[in-house]
């Protein structure tokens, strides 16, 4: 496979991958007949990390505020309790991510990778237009395969703008959003405490409101709430912004003697963390 | 008979010269002089923007460029050609930063870029590059500063000078270097440098500076270039 | 059956006061059919750097030495050494360029950095979403049992001693519920100057 891949892109002279060891851009699809030769067998499709998610956010007098959960599921075990789901796309907007966790971390990271190539090319700060519009481009031509449901917030020379952009990648654009299983419960809250232009203060605990219905009312959401206020001043991320609910104290201590358990062979090693002969000594393990 | 060779980038000549390379090699030493030096506290790159009528634009011209938060690029030779390395740099730095989620190295960002030159001199169809680069980066808490050649070839410096008289430069620097250097100290360096080879008046508007310390790569304005430019003048 | 049980494994990794542990079970099964009880599901990817991978045996094969030979590659071009959270991300690129088309396999990354010494570990699903932990992470088929047994053990600041206690009885009492791992226990622990390879007696039914 690898000598094939090494010809082709050889005779694509400039163009080509410079480096072995970076992955090749794109999807590599190589597996896709096995793994469906596996479900075929009977064998179910693993299933992936999903963010069962509450995420919210309010345009408010001078900025925006967006808000998340904390809780990632894998079907019904919580694979993380304090997860973060407000990523950032550029010092002047963060994107919320709801569904498939990998897919919203690496569609985030890969926008955020082309404004900043897109402002160092034009040498001004993006909009909040440009990168909603290359997050829309980007899902819709997967036709909704890549599970990213996002909120996308900012501040640009425009003013303040809150978006809602689907798997599918169509787009709204609205002064209060809220997505994910959880957006039920925080858009009512939404729907019934909303007013136009509200302070900072008021908007950070409305959001902060409208996550925790979605914390409690729903089973894929919980642990904390996460905030970040977008202004044209800067930025202001709090993590956690509310316990919604904290944990129990653990009442017993449960240790066990050293020596409990039965050991057949003990190997002990000394290593160096030494640049240049730890590379060395990689060389003689192959 | 140096003709017969001058045909394609890809015949050697009897010395063993690659005259296309040689001839780029011309176009670099023809540009506007650049000039770069490393400090003990980070690196600056300096070059001369002139222009050749008073009717241009100055401010929408640009030769330091910035590559990622952490390194930037200075050129001698042809400003086309540059930017298309400015543009593969900068995909080459995301491209990485994706993947690995930490800046590129300095030297591996150069490595690369020295590899796509170096395509360019043994490729059909194609010219290979009329600029020298020098790229500053800064880096695991160190300094670096490279030069990168049409024929691909890189070279690590503490000073160097590129372009119109380059010699000059050169032994300028010679005299002037040494290791403590600071920071700000290399500023006025370079600027005495650009200085030595510059015709007329020299202003804010028709230099241009880079420096890149633990604080990422940056810009200096054309005020904080004025302000070097009084304490020299 | 989903096709990450096929083989049947158990992970778990954590973290203790200037230290990690790592400990896999050493079974190697095609469903309820037992192959081997020495197969290796954790690989010392760099000195102190530890990438363990739950999952379809094939695929523990093919994704082990792919990174090996990306890192290698990397780390001879750079002459360095990349930080474990780096070569998280390293895992997770190669996972997630596979996102239609997965390989099998949940890793768990334990590992120092080389030059704070801070203890790192993570996980991740199949297709290379990246989750960061200071505390625990587990993975492979009896994940439910292990959370189970790590919310109960786990404390912060373990000596190395009492952490390989914790994440050994921790291993083996999961598998104990798990038909498809167990057989053998590994453990790893990592300090500063180095690393202590224990393998343990347990059950072998």
């Amino acid at each position: 496979m690898l000598a094939i891949r090494e010809q082709q892109s050889s005779s694509d002279r400039a163009q080509q991958p410079i480096s072995v060891d970076l992955p090749y851009p794109g999807f590599q699809f190589d597996l896709c007949l096995r793994n469906q030769y596996l479900i075929s067998k009977g064998f179910k499709a693993p299933i992936a990390v999903k963010t069962g998610t509450t995420i919210a956010g309010i345009v408010f007098d001078g900025g925006v505020v967006l808000g998340a959960d904390t809780r990632a599921t894998e079907g019904e075990v919580v694979a993380d309790k304090n997860c973060e789901k407000i990523h950032y796309l550029a010092d002047n907007m963060y994107c919320c991510g709801a569904g498939t966790a990998a897919d919203t971390e690496k569609t985030t990271d890969l926008i955020s990778s082309k404004i900043r190539l897109h402002s160092l090319n034009t040498g001004r700060q993006a909009r909040v237009q440009t990168a909603l519009r290359m997050l829309k481009q980007m899902l819709s031509r997967y036709g909704g395969y890549i599970g990213a449901y996002l909120v996308l917030g900012g501040v640009d020379c425009t003013g303040a703008h809150l978006y809602t952009v689907h798997a599918a990648g169509s787009t709204d654009k609205l002064p209060y959003v809220s997505m994910g299983s959880g957006s039920l419960a925080a858009m009512a809250t939404f729907e019934t405490q909303y007013k136009p232009g509200m302070s900072m203060e008021a908007a950070k605990e409305l959001v902060s409101e409208a996550i925790q219905a979605g914390i409690f009312n729903d089973l894929g959401s919980g642990s904390n709430v996460d905030l970040c206020v977008i202004t044209s001043r800067g930025v202001d991320y709090i993590r956690p912004y509310k316990e919604a609910c904290s944990k129990g104290v653990r009442q017993g201590d449960y240790s066990y003697k050293q020596g409990t358990t039965a050991v057949l062979e003990t190997k002990v090693r000394e290593i160096k963390f030494d640049v240049v002969s730890v590379t060395e000594h990689k060389m003689e393990v192959d | 008979m140096s003709e017969r060779y001058n045909f394609s980038i890809t015949t050697f000549s009897p010395s063993g010269k690659l005259m296309q390379i040689e001839y780029a090699l011309m176009a670099v030493e023809a540009g506007a002089p650049s000039v770069g030096i490393k400090a003990s506290n980070g690196v600056v790159i300096a070059a001369e923007k002139k222009h050749k009528s008073i009717l241009s634009d100055e401010s929408s011209v640009s030769k330091v460029e910035p590559i990622n938060n952490y390194t930037g690029f200075v050129y001698s030779g042809m400003g086309p050609d540059f930017r298309l390395l400015v543009s593969r740099a900068r995909k080459i730095a995301e491209e990485y930063y994706l993947t690995y989620h930490e800046p590129i190295p300095t030297p591996r960002l150069v490595q690369q870029i020295g590899f796509s030159m170096q395509q360019y001199s043994h490729s059909r169809q194609v010219r290979p590059f009329g600029v020298s680069l020098l790229v500053a980066g800064w880096n695991q808490g160190r300094p670096y500063l490279f030069q990168c050649d049409p024929s691909g070839a890189y070279f690590p410096w503490k000073a160097t000078a590129l372009g119109k008289n380059y010699i000059n430069g050169k032994t300028f620097l010679e005299k002037r270097y040494s290791d403590e250097l600071e920071l700000e100290d290399a500023i006025h360096n370079a600027i005495l440098t650009l200085k030595e080879s510059f015709d007329g008046k020299m202003t804010e508007y028709n230099i241009e500076i880079g420096i890149s310390n633990k604080d990422g790569f940056r810009k200096l304005t054309p005020e904080e270039i004025k302000d070097y430019l009084s304490a020299i003048l | 059956m989903s096709i990450l049980e096929y083989n049947g494994s158990a992970i778990i990794a954590m973290i203790g006061k200037h230290c990690v542990a790592i400990a896999s079970d050493k079974r190697l099964g095609i469903q309820a059919q037992t192959i081997s009880t020495d197969f290796r599901k954790v690989f010392e990817v760099n000195s102190g750097l530890f990438l363990g991978l739950p999952g379809l045996a094939t695929d523990v094969s093919t994704v082990e030495r792919t990174l090996q030979y990306r890192l290698n590659l990397l780390q001879l071009r750079e002459s360095r050494l990349l930080t474990p959270r780096s070569f998280m991300y390293m895992v997770s690129s190669l996972l997630y360029e596979r996102r239609f088309g997965p390989y099998f396999v949940e890793p768990v990354i334990a590992g120092l950095d080389q030059e704070s010494y801070q203890p790192f570990i993570a996980t991740m699903d199949l297709i290379g979403c990246p989750m960061e932990k200071n505390d625990f992470v587990v993975s492979g088929t009896c994940s439910e049992q292990m959370y189970g047994m790590c919310e109960s053990l786990w404390k912060p600041n373990l000596e190395p001693l009492e952490l390989f206690e914790i994440i050994s009885q921790a291993l083996l009492n999961s598998v104990d519920r798990d038909a498809l791992s167990g057989w053998g226990g590994i453990v790893h622990v990592v300090e500063k100057d180095r690393v202590t390879t224990k393998h343990l007696r347990a059950r072998m039914d």
